[in-house]
């Protein structure tokens, strides 16, 4: 899933390209959101205890639908506009990797056998988790809730994470929200992480831009596509003994695959054979994705209340008081979606004044060790610079690292 | 170096109880100009504008423009430690992490140092533009915060509408509806009790309670409140502090047809490889 080691890689090397930001600074933004990730994600963690899960009364799974009604509840609470996309046809590089994950699952569910024998909780637990998988049933059931939720969505003619970085891209969404890094491979202008985790777990929500990302990285989209493929993604395999760091130096180096390979060692490095990489960048920078308005049509619409108990509570036993509380909450959240945004009156400008405090030193009220670090620099300034009092000209600008105007000897 | 002096310390213990409820972290700005702060709300709907002028103060050093991020719940933990007749110094040296709060008391027998550890804060900074409002209505900030207070048990929202006849604030709630209007009142005793309305053309807008009710925790700095409206506009809500500046709120309207989409502006410059849809 994703693309191996790239969010470290990028909070080592391209800082600036990644911002932590509060779940409710979203509010009134439409956030595209792969569906079938979510699904598998909810089938996985919702009310479940060793290899029971929530069933309706004809033994049928409803955690998809519990997770999914209650999440995207959250999020219109919180008055983001969620916009969720189902994966169509996958591609057929990624049959290999789906062929892999399905033996997986077989593996699992022969270890699950031997498991429920010997009886012990925690492996059952485990392996039963691994043999998750996402049916047609899970999505159909899906889409008929968030249609009844009034929620839009959007069918996929192949990949969902491409999909969501289209709509992005045409600025329908303004931004995909996922786990998987694949969005930001197929060049989603704002990226979103840990939107959906639960509030309780209290961590930010990171945003990545890829412009900023590219601009730091030095790189270009392309090279960028490329970059990934190195460090291993979902439809080919990667080359051996070449990581994030490496492929970021060659790409930087050589500027494309082809030149990599025609450059690198080929007895310390083994490429596949027959390495489909060309397909991968293909699928990557032109993914088939829906373009056109009229398949596109994202609109909210109110809640159809009847239908929603008739589903949730006849056809699948939720209760019915949980789910009129939770319409009404739907309903409140649409009147709170019409607030407007300051920043769509107000723009962002350039400030052009430098923080007292140095940046880098990253000290945080209450945490000891970051403020003993921050200690230590101090005292390395006032060696370097001696005049730090009237009348000196101080030269400790080059230990600042802010915004904009440093390392301008200023008069003190 | 930084060093500013403020007789009035009072003045600063307002102005943070006005804006602490409002925004948990900012940057203060400090240039030859004043002293000033500029920040969101976490949901960003409202933004909050400080300004204390330098010639507020009865010393006022600041060698360069600088900023520091401050925790404003902890820096009004510590202002709270000053008297009300108190003199506060703000100090600060390059290179610091921490701001110093001095409180002197007036015959000076007792002076105090408060430390504080400076936060980064990554804060965007938003452009303001001049505007010519529609309307513009000043009238004592203890009768706006009544309304605000009275209106929001009824309801969420309040529609702020003015028209020749006077400002009209009304509500609706599940138990009913409410209707305040104030009309032009400028044959008072006291200049501060006078409500005035400039108004070049009516205007009507819908804004949440629970911000305006927010902005009111700034009274105490101000007997008068000016409220300038434009549709289509953020409506600013300013509190004058002494002669020396101003606490200004700014909050987005209510949009009434939420089908109104904007494009979002995306931010990428160079990623770009497909045309954007121009009949969107």
């Amino acid at each position: 899933m994703g693309i191996k080691g790239l969010t470290k890689l990028l909070a080592d090397n391209a800082p600036k390209g990644m911002k932590e930001q509060k779940f409710e600074s979203y509010f009134g933004r439409k956030i595209a959101i792969d569906a079938s990730m979510s699904i598998y994600q909810f089938l996985i963690v919702v009310g479940r205890s060793g290899t029971e899960m929530l069933t309706n009364e004809d033994g049928e799974v409803t955690s998809h639908l519990q997770g999914m009604f209650n999440r995207t509840i959250r999020l219109l609470e919180s008055g983001l506009k969620p916009v969720y996309v189902f994966d169509g046809a996958p591609p057929d590089l990624k049959k290999e990797e789906l062929a892999k994950r399905y033996s997986k699952r077989v593996d699992a569910t022969e270890d699950l056998a031997s498991a429920i024998e010997t009886g012990d909780k925690e492996v059952i637990e485990k392996f039963s988790k691994r043999t998750v998988k996402v049916t047609r049933k899970h999505n159909e059931d899906c889409k008929r809730l968030l249609q009844l939720m009034g929620v839009p969505i959007v069918e996929a003619p192949s990949e969902a994470e491409a999909q969501c970085a289209a709509l992005c891209k045409s600025g329908k969404v303004y931004a995909v929200a996922s786990e998987d890094m694949d969005s930001l491979t197929f060049g989603a202008p704002r990226f979103l992480r840990h939107l959906m985790d639960p509030s309780s777990k209290k961590v930010p929500v990171m945003e990545f831009e890829v412009a900023k990302i590219l601009e730091e990285l030095n790189i270009n989209m392309d090279q960028f596509i490329d970059l990934c493929i190195l460090c291993g993604c979902d439809y080919c395999d990667s080359i051996r003994g070449i990581g994030g760091q490496t492929a970021l130096k060659l790409v930087r180096q050589y500027g494309s695959i082809e030149s990599i390979l025609e450059n690198i060692n080929k007895e310390r490095f083994q490429i596949p054979e027959n390495w489909p990489y060309q397909q991968a960048r293909h699928l990557f920078k032109e993914p088939l994705v829906f373009e056109n308005d009229e398949q596109l049509e994202i609109k909210c619409t109110p809640p159809d209340e009847e239908g929603l108990v008739n589903f949730l509570v006849n056809e699948n036993g939720f209760n019915l008081d949980r789910v009129t509380k939770a319409v009404e909450k739907i309903k409140a959240a649409k009147n709170k979606a019409s607030q407007g945004r300051l920043e769509s009156f107000f723009k962002p400008v350039a400030n052009a004044t430098t923080p007292l405090k140095r940046k880098g030193t990253r000290c945080m009220i209450g945490a000891p060790t970051l403020l003993l670090k921050s200690k230590m620099l101090s005292i390395r300034i006032s060696i370097y610079s001696r005049h730090r009092q009237f009348g000196g000209l101080p030269l400790l600008c080059t230990e600042q690292s802010g915004a904009s105007l440093h390392g301008v000897p200023f008069l003190a | 170096m930084l060093e500013l002096r403020l007789v009035q310390g009072s003045l600063l213990k307002k102005v943070l109880e006005a804006v602490k409820d409002l925004v948990t972290d900012a940057n203060f700005d400090c240039s030859a100009t004043g002293f000033s702060l500029q920040a969101m709300d976490s949901s960003h709907v409202a933004l909050v504008a400080l300004l204390l002028r330098s010639e507020g103060f009865e010393h006022y050093r600041c060698d360069r423009n600088i900023s520091m991020g401050m925790n404003l719940n902890n820096m009004s933990k510590m202002l709270k430690c000053a008297g009300n007749d108190d003199i506060i110094t703000i100090k600060g040296d390059d290179g610091s992490d921490t701001v110093t709060f001095m409180f002197e008391s007036p015959n000076q027998d007792k002076i105090a140092d408060f430390e504080m550890k400076l936060m980064d804060i990554d804060s965007e900074h938003l452009g303001i533009p001049e505007a010519e409002y529609h309307a513009i209505v000043k009238m004592p900030s203890t009768e706006f915060a009544r309304i605000c207070k009275d209106l929001s048990t009824i309801g969420d929202t309040v529609v702020i509408s003015v028209t020749k006849e006077g400002v009209k604030f009304s509500t609706r709630g599940d138990i009913g509806t409410a209707n305040i209007v104030c009309r032009q009142n400028t044959s008072v005793d006291k200049p501060e009790e006078a409500t005035v309305i400039e108004m070049k053309e009516p205007v009507s807008l819908t804004f949440a309670l629970r911000y305006m009710n927010s902005f009111t925790k700034a009274t105490p700095l101000s007997t008068t409140v000016v409220i300038s409206l434009s549709p289509e506009l953020p409506v600013v809500v300013e509190y004058k502090v002494a002669e020396m500046g101003y606490v200004r709120f700014y909050l987005a309207p209510k949009i009434e047809d939420d089908e109104v989409d904007e494009v979002v502006e995306q931010p990428s410059k160079k990623s770009k490889a497909q045309p954007k849809d121009e009949d969107d």
